[in-house]
């Protein structure tokens, strides 16, 4: 049915790669990403026992890298699906509804995209997820979670508008009003119709925003606020900056892991998108 | 001699269903001072083939063969470039749909004057001067401000005399309405072929009038040619075709066409079955799987194009009426 | 033209649906209001196929949809056996629209294109819980081959792979699921070509017959609504022109605008000549109709009076009714 040329092949596999090593990573034959090889420090990839090489703090970069990806996935997927979930339950409740609802529900919206994701990032974090005290740090489990919250709450009303408009477009279709003349409940014609006609526009949607938030998270981590220890991809960029002169592999690594994983799902948004354009055609 | 000779001419697209053939070795003679109408349903051949002849058909995926010689010039051995040199003031064409065809966010003056402009190198002022002359010439009323309008802030009749105002800026030899009242209502329809049919006379225009509607070409046609899958399959003068039809599917059409003056209850006589693909075409005649008389002769063998004497053409091996 | 006027509406038994004093006007952007339908009555009697003709913007399909009460009227009543939709709860409207189904126009867009044509004939009866498994699957292959499709070919395809004559008939299968009483036809056979246009016609036909059904049918093409109807309602501006049966109104009309109507339609027949008298101008905005009759504007015969007071219906011949100041005679 559907012909899937090579690069798409090519990012399907790069990304069910980086999957399975964040779920199954912590079960390769690695040290923890935190052991520190103090006899290589700053080696080269392809070294004996490095894959990747190490960065010089003595870090292997290849059990980093895995465990970034963990954390980037989990993070960037948390924060598209729950965002997308509310969202696209206010958005397509608004706009099947519409009226006083509506205009409510889009000034939310509205209001919400006017604050800068990154500024609502760091301030949530700062607030939530720092101590004052320099020599207490606060447990990585609790920023990741704050940030994940963070970046759910900016995607909420980006996912939401999306549903909304989509919803629009299917609520005027007339087997929507057939529906409603053979008596069928709003709530069932939500369900069975107009959420499964929108899901697809969704879930290419939400695609495209895992990119963004891997990236969103990498900044915030080359600002200071991500995710501590430069553990998360974006650490391990912001770790590695000042590597570029002696030992740019550290540097290059993570970028390499970061770029590929946003281009394959940037790819496979696009992919979805105009394969559901083309079903679209068809009526 | 005629304004537009086509010949031979074959459009096939490559589709990934496979390679459509949409129209196939079509020979249509436009005469000067004539209209020609072309009846067929979607799927017919009918729009391609007009877009066509007015060399606006573009794609890599496109495959022409056949030739189109308007006014003595031969356009399918020239370039793109070579046959827009006609457009305005060669050819023109209206449109179905006066929704889409217009240009959203360009007032009205401007999308006519545009042409006056390019073709004619008219200044911007005398180009808008002529532009309100037009509006004049189409009947909208107030067409001093109508210049200025957008094409959302008039109606679906209005938008449509905008088209041909358009279309005729330039005074074209012939002009090419492809469907131009079907998205309109009767009234209005009736209000536009009245139109076409009196700028024909004063500016001594040719026409093409592509449609399905058979009432539409019995009252503003000279010549209709009937088309049904890709191919002409009957061409005469208006009187002698309807009445003295050849062609089975010709009459089937007439005779499933709800009527005026059919008496009320009755049941619509019926042309089962459905088009042909366009990818698959069969062997034989198009219309064999449908057709009332059909004959073994009708799926084995393609019947040509048979020139009756006076100016009757059909594609059938038994036609109707002969004996 | 008469929006108020019930000369033409009938009493008794026979009668299935009456609809008194109509409106239904809409805001549009700017504060204006569209005055779709403008205080009208009509009826219909059980067996009966009412047409209601009209140009885009006279308010039929409006009509249509206002009587299923989708969405309800401004005011004014719907009293569909005995009951009238407009005061029932929401709960009580949804089980009488069992009654009442409609065929829309696009026959594409009327079906959720990521269904299964078993599924979208089986949805009316899941709504309603009616029958088992079984049951269904007898009533869903039952009614497909009432509208010519083989079961074995279509129940498991999506509506998107058929063609618009083909998902009409899927459309009117499912329509008929709930075995209603009445069916109404908003355009149903507009958006085909024109071969598969009759089929589609005579199809209603068998299935009016077949299964006693009432129905309206709405549409702008005269010659189309001569062929299925037995009484015709002609609109104009969210008005009534003229009620009557088909043979007298395309023979005698007795209103100006039936008679500019008939006159426009373009017939297959070279030798008659096409009348130069026809209709001018455009129907003026629903947000501002006209005062009095609507049709005034653009009528060769208005005079003051038309501009001052509404024409009501009344009798003009046995069975015809018309809403004017000047009627043709």
């Amino acid at each position: 049915m559907r012909k899937f040329t090579i690069p798409t092949w090519c990012t399907i596999g790069w990304l069910g790669f980086v999957i399975f090593l964040a779920i199954f990573g912590s079960l390769l034959p690695f040290r923890p990403w935190e052991y520190v090889y103090e006899d290589s420090l700053g080696v080269a990839p392809f070294s004996p026992g490095h894959l990747l090489g190490t960065d010089t703090n003595g870090y292997d970069l290849l059990s980093s890298v895995v465990n970034g990806a963990r954390l980037s996935l989990f993070i960037s997927i948390t924060a598209v699906g729950i965002g997308g979930f509310i969202g696209a339950i206010l958005g397509i409740t608004a706009a099947y509804v519409r009226g006083k609802l509506d205009t409510v529900m889009v000034t939310l919206f509205n209001v919400a995209l006017s604050v800068p994701n990154l500024v609502l990032a760091l301030a949530l974090v700062s607030v939530l997820a720092t101590n004052i005290d320099v020599n207490n740090p606060v447990p990585t489990w609790r920023r990741v979670v704050v940030l994940t919250a963070a970046l759910t709450i900016v995607l909420i009303p980006i996912l939401g508008r999306i549903a909304r408009a989509a919803t629009l477009s299917w609520t005027n279709r007339e087997f929507v009003v057939a529906a409603r003349s053979m008596g069928m409940r709003d709530r069932n014609i939500i369900a069975r119709h107009i959420v499964p006609n929108v899901l697809p526009a969704l879930i290419a949607v939400g695609f495209l925003a895992i990119g963004v938030v891997i990236i969103a998270e990498a900044s915030l981590s080359l600002l200071g606020v991500g995710v501590p220890d430069g553990a998360s991809w974006g650490g391990m960029i912001a770790r590695g900056r000042n590597d570029l002169e002696y030992s740019p592999h550290v540097l290059y690594v993570p970028l390499a892991f970061l770029a590929l994983t946003v281009i394959s799902t940037n790819h496979l948004g696009d992919v979805l998108r105009s394969s559901l354009d083309r079903r679209e055609s068809k009526l | 001699m005629s304004l537009l000779s086509i010949k031979d001419l074959s459009i096939s697209f490559d589709t990934p269903r496979g390679m459509l053939e949409a129209v196939r070795h079509a020979d249509l003679e436009v005469p000067a001072g004539t209209s020609v109408g072309i009846v067929g349903e979607s799927g017919s051949g009918k729009t391609v083939m007009s877009r066509a002849a007015m060399g606006l058909l573009q794609g890599s995926n496109v495959h022409r063969s056949g030739t189109v010689v308007f006014d003595g010039h031969d356009l399918t051995a020239m370039t793109r470039v070579g046959v827009r040199e006609y457009f305005g003031t060669g050819m023109a064409m209206i449109f179905q749909d006066p929704m889409t065809a217009l240009n959203p966010v360009r007032r009205i003056g401007s999308q006519i004057s545009e042409g006056l402009r390019v073709r004619l190198g008219m200044d911007k002022r005398k180009a808008m001067a002529r532009s309100e002359e037009l509006l004049t010439l189409v009947h909208i009323p107030d067409p001093g401000t109508t210049l200025h309008k957008f094409p959302y802030q008039l109606s679906g009749g209005m938008r449509q005399r905008v088209m041909i105002a358009i279309a005729i800026a330039c005074e074209p030899k012939l002009l090419f309405a492809d469907e131009p009242t079907t998205a309109l209502d009767v009234t209005v329809q009736a209000q536009i072929l009245q139109l076409l049919g009196d700028l024909r006379r004063d500016l001594g225009m040719s026409m093409v009038l592509v449609t399905h509607d058979l009432g539409v070409v019995a009252g503003n046609t000279d010549i209709v040619a009937v088309m049904y899958a890709g191919e002409i399959v009957e061409q005469a003068p208006t009187k002698s075709l309807f009445a003295n039809m050849r062609m089975p599917y010709t009459e089937a059409l007439l005779k499933s066409i709800p009527k005026m003056d059919m008496p009320s209850g009755k049941r619509l006589q019926v042309i089962e079955g459905r088009l042909p693909d366009p990818t698959d075409r069969p062997v034989g005649c198009g219309f064999a799987a449908r057709c009332m008389y059909v004959q073994p002769k009708c799926h084995a063998e393609h019947p040509p194009l048979i020139h009756d004497g006076d100016g009757h053409l059909y594609r059938c091996w038994f036609p109707l009426g002969k004996k | 033209m008469a929006g108020s006027g019930t000369a033409h509406m009938r009493s008794g038994e026979d009668v299935i649906l009456a609809v008194n004093d109509i409106v239904v006007e809409f805001k549009v952007g700017g504060g204006q209001i569209v005055k779709a339908v403008s205080k009208i009555s009509f009826d219909v009697c059980r067996g009966e196929t009412l047409a209601i003709v009209g140009e885009s913007g006279c308010g039929k399909t409006t009509l249509g949809k206002a009587v299923l009460q989708l969405p309800p009227p401004n005011s004014g009543e719907v009293i569909f056996e005995g009951v009238d939709l407009t005061k029932l709860s929401k709960e009580k409207l949804r089980s009488a629209r069992t009654s009442m189904q409609m065929v829309f126009q696009d026959p594409i867009s009327s079906l959720d294109p990521r269904m299964t044509v078993r599924q979208l004939i089986e949805e009316p009866l899941w709504i309603w819980d009616r029958g088992t498994n079984e049951e269904r699957t007898t009533t869903i292959n039952k009614l497909l081959n009432d509208v010519g499709l083989d079961p074995e070919l279509v129940l498991d395809r999506r509506a998107y792979e058929f063609s618009g004559g083909q998902c009409q008939r899927i459309s009117i299968a499912r329509s008929l699921a709930l075995e209603p009483h009445m069916l109404i036809c908003d355009e149903p056979v507009s958006a085909l070509d024109v071969s598969i246009q009759a089929q589609i016609l005579n199809l209603l036909q068998d299935m009016k017959d077949r299964y006693g059904l009432t129905m309206i049918f709405i549409s702008h093409n005269l010659a189309v609504v001569k062929a299925v109807s037995d009484r015709i309602m002609v609109m104009y501006l969210g008005k009534i022109c003229e009620v009557g049966t088909p043979d007298v109104i395309y023979s005698k009309p007795a209103h100006h605008y039936t008679a500019a109507l008939i006159d426009s339609v373009p017939i297959p027949d070279p030798t008659r000549e096409v009348s130069r008298a026809i209709l001018q101008g455009e129907p003026p905005s629903p947000v501002d109709p006209p005062s009095g009759c609507r049709f005034r504007t653009r009528c060769p015969a208005a005079t003051d009076i038309c501009a001052s007071d509404e024409p009501q219906l009344r009798e003009v011949t046995p069975g015809q009714f018309v809403a004017c100041h000047h009627p043709r005679s």
